[in-house]
């Protein structure tokens, strides 16, 4: 707010053409600034006891994938999730490192991040997305449905993701739960004797976010 | 002066209408992405020398391997080996820690039990070159060791290893490993110490299937005549190793195969065996 004060003075304001110059400028100025924004950013905590597990149920065995690291941040249009919220300028972005999935053995890991997932060409799967629909289920929980495109592998697909979400002090609390199949992602089946894994993968979120820290 | 504030007022408003859509500027990634481990060959041990590679630290490792005692050359009426009888072993391995395991193996000649332990002490590159490099130590206990002239036995054996693996390239691992030993000859008037080294490669032809070779220099004594060499082929899966391997060397356990063998190696001395691995979660 201090280079607005600044470029506000410096202006002649003994003319109305220079009055309504500052008013739009300063208005532009306020309406751009982290203060003067309507809607809040949250950012996924890190710190918090995020899980990100994938579960692969094959005729024989049944593999689950875990990690803890997932990041991003959830753009509201308002301070606060609410029944009827605005959707019109929200944004949902969620990253999740793969190279840190843990299926509990050392060489399957090393088969998916080597193998299938590629990491070292594809570090992350993304979904960016917008919101589509808050829906309040009772309390303060909400079941909201985000719209937007899953990148893995480098491919990228439209999906929809549901979430429940409910408050956790300041911020919220989400779980999200959807399926996607390998198939669609150029990730390779294996189909050697002993390595189970179904085309068809759960995906579970569970994940944390708080307010943005200010500037 | 009134288009002037228009004009600023449309180029800072702009940004104010697309802000749904643009990435906010505050979020930003605050960690690098989990960095992928090195990998030089993929099993923790070859046929028979033992890799730098280890397990996570909490799994456990079942194996079952065997060599046939009747080489290739006894024909059908052996089955080509198969038909036994066999040297066999069985053993269990435990990671303790990333970089560490213990393993307890046992085989049925001369009841050789093993109790060794492998650290990872360094992985890195050089270049661009993986490098990977594990040291190992043992000691067995031999419930059939033989009776010496003056009436007593000399059932235990030591030793140690160092294993030095590089990749090179995509698809090429190579390994040396130079060996000590303690009493190798059970039945020798006095313990004796040898040396050996060990030349371990294995090309992975794919993701799942390699083939590897390996060769162990030893000194030469009575009943371990001839240097030994094995070769064969790898299949990995999620939690196994299958290994079929083709020898002049029957002996499974350290302390037997470093000192040597007294097979050539002539094809007509050649022995078909193979290896189990199997990780496990409890």
């Amino acid at each position: 707010m201090a280079l607005t004060s600044y470029m506000v003075m410096k202006l002649d304001l003994s003319s109305l053409e220079n009055w309504i110059s500052t008013g739009f400028l300063a208005l532009g100025l306020f309406a751009c600034s982290p203060a003067g924004a309507a809607g809040q950013e949250y950012h996924v905590d890190r710190d918090a006891d995020n899980d990100v597990r994938f579960t692969s149920r094959a005729p024989i065995e049944e593999v689950v994938g875990v990690t803890d690291r997932i990041d991003g941040y959830v753009l509201l249009d308002g301070p606060r999730l609410e029944e009827g919220s605005a959707i019109e300028r929200t944004q949902l972005y969620l990253e999740v490192d793969l190279a840190s999935l843990d299926t509990g053995l050392g060489l399957r890991n090393r088969h998916m991040r080597d193998n299938y997932l590629e990491v070292e060409e594809f570090p992350y799967a993304f979904y960016d997305a917008a919101i589509e629909r808050i829906e309040p289920v009772g309390g303060d929980s909400f079941r909201v449905t985000a719209r937007g495109v899953l990148t893995i592998h480098g491919v990228e697909r439209e999906r929809d993701l549901s979430c429940d979400v409910s408050e956790r002090g300041e911020g919220y609390r989400a779980e999200c739960t959807f399926t996607l199949l390998l198939s669609d992602f150029d990730i390779e089946i294996p189909n050697l004797m002993f390595l189970k894994l179904a085309n068809e993968v759960l995906l579970e979120l569970d994940f944390v976010v708080r307010p943005a820290p200010d500037l | 002066m009134l288009r002037r504030g228009l004009l600023l007022t449309a180029l800072f408003l702009a940004p104010l209408g697309a802000q749904g859509q643009d990435r906010p500027v505050r979020w930003q990634r605050t960690a690098d992405a989990t960095e992928v481990p090195i990998t030089v060959f993929h099993s923790p041990q070859s046929a028979n020398l033992p890799t730098a590679e280890t397990m996570l630290q909490g799994e456990w490792q079942f194996e079952i391997s065997h060599r046939f005692l009747p080489p290739f050359s006894a024909g059908s009426d052996a089955l080509w080996g198969l038909d036994g009888p066999v040297y066999n072993r069985l053993g269990m391995a435990f990671a303790f820690h990333d970089r560490g395991m213990l393993t307890l193996q046992r085989t049925n000649l001369a009841d050789n039990l093993d109790l060794n332990v492998k650290v990872r002490v360094f992985e890195g590159e050089q270049g661009s070159t993986p490098v990977m490099v594990a040291l190992v130590g043992g000691a067995a206990w031999n419930g059939d060791a033989p009776i010496l002239l003056d009436g007593s036995t000399r059932a235990w054996q030591y030793y140690g290893q160092l294993t030095a693996n590089v990749m090179l390239g995509e698809r090429f691992a190579l390994g040396v490993v130079p060996s000590f030993l303690w009493n190798p000859r059970l039945d020798a008037a006095e313990a004796q110490n040898t040396l050996s080294v060990g030349i371990l490669g294995q090309f992975y032809l794919s993701q799942h299937v390699s083939v590897l070779g390996e060769w162990n220099i030893s000194e030469e004594r009575i009943g371990q005549e001839y240097d030994t060499g094995t070769f064969g082929i790898e299949l990995e899966t999620g939690g196994h190793f299958f290994k079929i391997v083709t020898s002049n060397s029957v002996r499974l356990n350290p302390t037997q195969f470093l000192a040597g063998t007294p097979f050539s190696f002539n094809t007509d001395e050649w022995r078909l065996g193979f290896n189990v691995t199997r990780l496990l979660q409890f």
